[in-house]
């Protein structure tokens, strides 16, 4: 599939490009015919705005595969993360369509945020009222979630290792990626599996919601959400609307697994749970969720907020929420005691692992960072030592460390250039920061104005693009974006 | 794939896309019209016979004040013309009922009506009623307000949907302007790669053939001209090729 070592110097095929983004607009348009065909059961009003985008998609997809030959040739690295990159830009643009078609509350800027959310798997809206949507359109807006993961699958587990290790070093900063390590030759069978597992997990959360009682179109949308830790709900009011305990505990536990790395996840589905099991990074996910479960407890029991069995619940499922990005809600967090959102706050910037359907700094880097801390605390003591950095029982290179910091202070003062653009245009200054590092890191909701119970569409149109493009860089791992939209880099 | 296939599909896509957009566009227009008739036909017309209604009902009112002071004939006179107007409208309403829940309206209007009617409709002048503000106030006015706040409802209802349909039909005229619109711009950006697709298997190939014939020709070199699609431009690369080869053997066999 992609062709492997470095690719500087090589040329870009645009024709090829163009032949290999045409598959992803088919894959769009398959999915907006199954919502026109809900639509039309429905004969709700998104039928022809479904059915119009259809074409459009399913004709620009065509034309090219009917005129680039198919055996144009393996594509290279570069060329794959142009591929990846574009197709999501495009994605995107046609996900736009039938949103500004139907109108409503959509308006192009509306309808564009909306679609940029889900595509990247955000999950904050700027709908007020999403029930007032016709059906065919509230499954079109879980399947951007959804395809959008199957992208990011694509991205992480395909594009990500294979690019040249000089030019995309950073992407390394995944550090111990394992990706790197079981998909060296990563192949078309590789993907399969890894969409095998993803389709899976969608297909049993989706059964178990049925069994929790939640009717089949509510369980589809609400599985493809989790899974993709996207968070749109066909709801309102989210998880809240469903109002029950069971629900919570399928939602919690699907997001959790979402959260981890797909390919320890599919050698654990595989009969080998001990490299799942034995994973720093993934015990230190864990463990982080689990603190923050019970700090935000505490924090909101103390606060006279109901039971503690009531604080449990709704903190464990929002520190669940925002801690793999996807977004979904059971309370208004923004309501809660100030150390309760700041708990949550650091979830939004963290997030899960890599190499999953979550986005954020990652945990990876996260144990990356501690341990680069650590070492220099303990060289502070004795200077002369060496000490390596270990994950896993395997050292690891003090330019990958140095990278995986870098890339959290790029991060972060991405985050505080977008609030700062952000207040600029009249957002308030707490609204502005959460909502920033809410759609940097795919998280969905922040605090304020833009809350797990609210809604984006107060933002000022100018905010909204911001706020789009902040989503397209954090789920481009930053330089994704970088290295596709400067020219210097294609050369 | 020949070239003429590709060349159709081209030219025909971009018809499909321009076609289904005029399709589209001239139903939501013609959706529209009818909309703005049913807004007509259904909503305004309730509520012009609310109006109406309420109108008859002020006049019954000033008749009913007249009756009081003892002016029988312009009184009864009046009260008649107003409860001619009221049948009339309420008729027009019964008639009329389009939206859910119009016909407890109207029913809740009749009972009101019956009720207020059987007061007025009992002698007034020269019984002990004349005169007598504080009966009135008691009894007809509460009456005459029952019926007036029924009537309301009924053109509050109707106003609400009326402004709904308005709003339904700003939507609409959105989604009959859009597919234009998005059609218009898909047509830009299909012309684009379609021209850049032909330029980069039409016009490029002839390019290379036209010079592997002039060095052939002028530098003696081998006509080695190949492509990657099977259509006629490979196959005119490989018939020159054959040609040349029978003109001048290939460089190596001479």
């Amino acid at each position: 599939m992609l062709k492997g070592g470095s690719t500087r110097g090589e040329k870009m095929r645009p024709y090829l490009i163009i032949r290999y983004v045409a598959f992803t607009l088919l894959l769009n348009a398959g999915f907006l015919l199954i919502a026109a065909v809900i639509s039309g059961l429905n004969s709700d009003t998104a039928f022809f705005p479904l059915l119009y985008t259809c074409l459009i998609a399913t004709l620009f997809g065509i034309f090219p595969i009917l005129f680039v030959p198919g055996e144009a040739g393996s594509i290279s690295n570069k060329e794959g993360l142009a591929i990846v990159v574009y197709s999501w830009i495009l994605s995107c643009s046609i996900g736009t369509l039938p949103f500004v078609l139907w109108g409503g509350e959509f308006t192009f800027t509306n309808a564009w945020f909306e679609s940029v959310s889900g595509y990247t798997t955000t999950g904050s809206s700027i709908l007020i009222n999403i029930e007032a949507l016709p059906l065919g359109l509230l499954f079109w807006r879980s399947v951007t979630h959804w395809i959008g993961g199957i992208g990011i699958i694509i991205f992480a587990l395909a594009v990500l290792p294979q690019l040249s290790p000089l030019a995309m070093v950073l992407y390394r900063a995944e550090g111990p990626d394992r990706s790197l390590q079981t998909f060296s030759h990563i192949g078309r069978r590789s993907i399969q599996i890894l969409l095998r597992v993803y389709v899976g997990l969608t297909l049993v959360e989706t059964v178990a919601l049925l069994f929790c009682g939640m009717g089949l179109f509510d369980a589809i949308t609400n599985s493809f959400a989790t899974i993709a830790t996207g968070g749109f709900s066909p709801r309102n009011m989210s998880i809240a609307h469903y109002g029950s305990i069971a629900v919570e505990i399928v939602v919690m536990v699907f997001m959790i697994l979402s959260g981890m790395n797909f390919v320890l996840l599919f050698e654990a589905i595989s009969g080998k749970p001990r490299a799942l099991l034995q994973s720093s990074t993934v015990r230190y996910y864990l463990l982080a969720l689990l603190i923050g479960v019970a700090l935000t407890t505490l924090s909101l029991r103390g606060s006279g907020f109901g039971s503690w069995i009531k604080a449990l619940r709704y903190s464990a499922f929002q520190v669940i929420s925002i801690g793999t990005s996807t977004g979904f809600a059971t309370t208004d967090s923004s309501i809660w005691p100030p150390f309760a959102q700041l708990v949550l706050l650091f979830f939004t910037f963290q997030c899960a692992c890599a190499s999953s359907t979550s986005g954020g700094i990652k945990a990876d880097r996260m144990v990356l960072f501690l341990k680069s801390v650590a070492r220099r605390v303990k060289q502070e003591r004795n200077p002369r030592a060496v000490i390596p950095i270990r994950l896993d029982g395997k050292a690891v290179e003090d330019g990958m460390a140095n990278l995986g910091v870098l890339y959290i202070c790029l991060y972060v003062g991405i985050v505080f250039f977008s609030a700062g653009l952000l207040t600029a245009v009249g957002v308030d200054g707490i609204s502005a920061f959460s909502g920033s590092a809410a759609t940097m890191g795919n998280v969905g909701p922040g605090l304020g104005t833009v809350g797990s119970a609210s809604y984006f569409a107060h933002i000022p149109s100018a905010g909204k693009w911001i706020l789009s493009f902040t989503m397209l860089v954090g789920r481009l791992e930053i330089y994704g974006l970088i290295i596709c939209i400067i020219p210097f880099y294609r050369r | 794939m020949s070239l003429r296939f590709k060349i159709m599909s081209g030219f025909l896509i971009l018809a499909l896309m321009l076609a289904i957009a005029g399709i589209w566009s001239i139903y939501e227009l013609s959706s529209i019209g009818t909309s703005v008739q049913d807004l007509l036909d259904e909503n305004y017309r309730s509520i012009k016979a609310a109006e109406m209604m309420v109108e008859a009902l002020e006049r019954q009112d000033s008749g009913i004040l007249l009756l009081l002071l003892g002016k029988w004939d312009e009184g009864q006179k009046i009260v008649n013309s107003g409860d001619d107007l009221f049948q009339e409208n309420y008729k027009m309403a019964k008639n009329n009922i389009t939206v859910p829940g119009e016909g407890d309206f109207i029913e809740k209007i009749n009972q009101k009506y019956m009720i207020y009617k059987k007061s007025w409709g009992k002698p007034i002048v020269g019984t002990d009623k004349q005169g007598n503000l504080d009966w009135y106030f008691r009894n007809l006015h509460v009456e005459f307000l029952n019926v007036k706040s029924a009537v309301n409802e009924l053109k509050e209802l109707n106003e609400k949907t009326l402004y709904r349909t308005a709003s339904d039909l700003k939507n609409r005229a959105n989604r009959a302007v859009m597919p234009g619109t998005v059609a218009v711009i898909a047509a830009l950006i299909f012309s684009l790669i379609f021209t850049y697709f032909v330029n980069l298997y039409m016009v490029n190939p002839i390019r290379r053939m036209i010079s592997g014939i002039e060095d052939f020709i002028k530098k003696d070199k081998d006509f080695v001209v190949s492509f990657e699609t099977n259509d006629e431009i490979s196959h005119l690369s490989s018939a020159i090729q054959s040609l040349c080869s029978r003109v001048a053997p290939p460089v190596g066999k001479r």
